[in-house]
């Protein structure tokens, strides 16, 4: 009886292929079939068993390096702006509190997050303009390879490059997988894709301790470690929470294009608002949280002078012991601990602790000695990995429906961060670095 | 099915098709809707909206997700077909890359099965003309049982003939398309799984009934779910014999 029904629904696919190719018999004539497109030629190259993956991550390294060359005179032009307004606020206002309010509060973290508007558009930029032209589907295609050999899905990858721009989107992505074994594993290794919102702390700590000429390759290294985690994480994941075997591939390759300008800079606007929404909202409210936290009690900081006496720093220490083997001092714990709520507010933290311009702020992170460039590049690891922010959680509450998940992610995450940041300390040690 | 629309209610149109094919242009062409566009299948999970006004109408456009097939086995091919099936769009625009036609049409066909009220634009159209593949649009038209309209959506070539095209359609009553024959053995079955499924017709809501048969055969997991749910234990004890034991 099985054997029967199993052909029924073979036959019912069959049925529909053969009338599809009658039907093109009858109103289909192809002439020109032997024609080689610009498409064909360029698949040669780009999917070459060889050069695909140099070439991709190739692609991946001039993006970053365009991302903050493009985007340099903008920053310098918004750091500019921010200091004439912070001078101009402290000239012209009388009260001490309201001084302080506004120029540490407000300028000093909004405007520390806002200098990274710049890299991030541009790095939408050079991410649009890969996607219109048509090779990122070749990426995902050129890393199908690649990843069915470690145990991952190709198609769970194109989720996974679009946590380049957001988390939240790219779990939502995950609905496309044909199992569901493929979109659980996707969903929980996507927040560990180095989304924008963590390049303004690579962007201040790389150019702080390895200066403008190598930024870039560092922060390539990050987006690197990213890809290893998520990859090895989910090795690690199908081997033990979601046995079994995954369902085939199948990827349409669209033809190339040239991107249009136009198209390129609306997408650019598109993820870019999100950035500058996030930063009027969220990180603007984390900021003057953090600087109410930092200048009180009023009377005991001597009106936001001393920083040491304030709960925040009192939070800072009760935190310390616990990032102390890392280098990292008490200023750090509490930006990692605000970074929770998104991971700009890190930055926005030490704009307002450090109490300076966005401009300098690396500088005095470096001046007063909290990163050298081995804690720097670890500590830029671990905030690629500690944890997802409020709306990737909420994300993974709604697409998992559940909260065990999103628990899982949050407490994995942490126990993985200081792990890998771990290593690299050891690593960096044992190799002489201090 | 659906009754003709009067002049003054609004019609709705729900697009689809393979992914790549140019959908969300499309989509962005009609609705004048500045929206993302890109390769990856999420993109369009959410459902999208905009309309526009044409020939004095108002249609209502959904920009439904991108798939090859409309199987339970992903979400977005459900959110896709429960669509159709629920909402019962005035019209499903369905957009086919004309240059990889044989592919595109097995999703045609599926949406055939559903009852929707097909318009076919054939995309890329600019494309199919500088391969040289020549279609014949009248016979094809015919052969699908759906008007076809041709379209550039880089250019927005055909996108007014498209609107009327949709506008036209929903008007028309939706006659009974001729169904693909399976063949003897598995007409019997859907024969046979139709006459169980009328037993209960009224549960079934909105899916067609020869669609349901078929699906049942493919052993969906949602429409099997939905028969357990409504019939009884004898009733599905008849279609699993058809359809073979789990």
């Amino acid at each position: 009886m099985s054997e029967f029904a199993e052909d029924l629904s073979v036959i019912l696919a069959q049925k529909r292929y053969e009338r599809i190719s009658e039907i093109m018999g009858l109103a289909v004539k192809k002439e020109g079939e032997s024609v080689r497109t610009y498409t064909d030629m360029l698949d040669r190259v780009f999917l070459n068993r060889y050069l695909g993956i140099p070439i991709f991550l190739t692609f991946l390294w001039v993006m970053f390096q365009f991302s903050f060359t493009v985007s340099e005179p903008f920053v310098v032009l918004i750091e500019k702006t921010f200091e004439i307004l912070g001078s101009f606020v402290e000239q012209s206002i009388a009260d001490p509190y309201l001084v302080s309010f506004v120029s540490t509060g407000i300028i000093g973290g909004l405007g520390s997050v806002l200098v990274f508007v710049p890299p991030i558009f541009a790095l939408f930029l050079a991410l649009s303009i890969l996607e219109d032209s048509g090779y990122m589907a070749r990426a995902a295609f050129v890393m199908d390879r690649f990843m069915y050999r470690l145990g991952l899905h190709g198609r769970s990858f194109i989720p996974l490059m679009i946590g380049f721009g957001c988390n939240v989107p790219a779990i939502m992505a995950a609905r496309s997988m044909d199992s569901e074994k493929d979109r659980m594993i996707t969903i929980l290794v996507s927040p560990l894709m180095s989304c924008s919102a963590r390049l303004p702390v690579y962007v201040l700590i790389a150019g702080a301790v390895f200066g403008s000429a190598h930024a870039g390759t560092a922060i390539f290294f990050i987006y690197a470690l990213g890809i290893v985690l998520v990859i090895l994480v989910a090795q690690l994941l199908r081997k033990t929470l979601f046995k079994g075997e995954q369902s085939p591939f199948v990827l349409e390759l669209p033809t190339y294009a040239m991107p249009k300008a136009g198209s390129a800079l609306l997408h650019m606007w598109m993820r870019g608002k999100m950035f500058l929404k996030k930063a009027g909202t969220i990180i603007f409210g984390a900021a003057i949280l953090v600087w109410f936290l930092s200048v009180h009690p009023w009377e005991a900081t001597a009106g936001g002078q001393l920083i040491a006496e304030s709960y925040i720093a009192w939070m800072g220490h009760a935190l310390e012991p616990l990032f102390k083997p890392f280098g990292w001092d008490w200023m750090t714990a509490v930006a990692l601990l605000f970074g929770i709520v998104a991971k700009e507010v890190v930055v926005g933290t030490y704009g307002v602790l450090l109490g300076v311009d966005e401009g300098t702020l690396g500088e005095s992170l470096v001046a007063n000695g909290m990163f050298t460039p081995l804690t720097g590049f670890a500590f830029m690891a671990f905030v690629l990995v500690y944890v997802p922010c409020f709306a990737v959680l909420a994300t993974i509450v709604r697409e998992t429906n559940s909260f065990r998940w999103p628990a899982f992610v949050l407490v994995f995450q942490v126990a993985l961060a200081f792990l890998v940041s771990g290593v690299i300390i050891v690593l960096g040690r044992l190799m002489g670095m201090s | 099915m659906s009754s003709t629309k009067g002049i003054t209610e609004s019609i709705t149109a729900a697009l689809i098709g393979n992914p790549n094919v140019g959908k969300t242009e499309i989509f962005n062409r009609l609705t004048g809707l500045s929206q993302r566009v890109g390769n990856f299948p999420g993109v369009t999970v959410e459902k999208k909206a905009g309309k526009f006004t044409h020939q004095g109408r108002v249609v209502d456009v959904v920009d439904l997700p991108g798939t090859y097939s409309l199987t339970a086995k992903a979400l977005d091919e459900l959110v896709a077909r429960d669509f159709i099936v629920e909402e019962k769009p005035d019209v499903v625009v369905d957009i086919v890359d004309g240059t990889s036609l044989e592919r595109n049409l097995y999703l045609t066909f599926l949406l055939m099965e559903l009852d929707a009220n097909l318009v076919v634009a054939l995309n890329r159209w600019d494309m199919v003309k500088a391969r040289k593949i020549d279609v014949d649009l009248d016979r094809l038209s015919e052969l699908l049982g759906a008007p076809i309209v041709t379209t550039v959506a880089t250019t927005g070539e055909g996108m007014a003939e498209l609107k009327s095209a949709i506008i036209k359609a929903s008007q028309l009553e939706r006659k009974q398309k001729a169904a693909l024959d399976y063949g003897d053995e598995v007409e019997a079955g859907i024969k046979s799984i139709s006459s169980i499924i009328n037993e209960k017709r009224d549960l079934f809501g909105k899916y067609p009934q020869r669609w349901l048969a078929i699906k049942l055969i493919e052993r969906d997991e949602r429409v099997l779910d939905m028969a357990k749910s409504i019939l009884s234990g004898p009733q599905m004890t008849r279609i699993a014999e058809v359809i073979g034991h789990e």
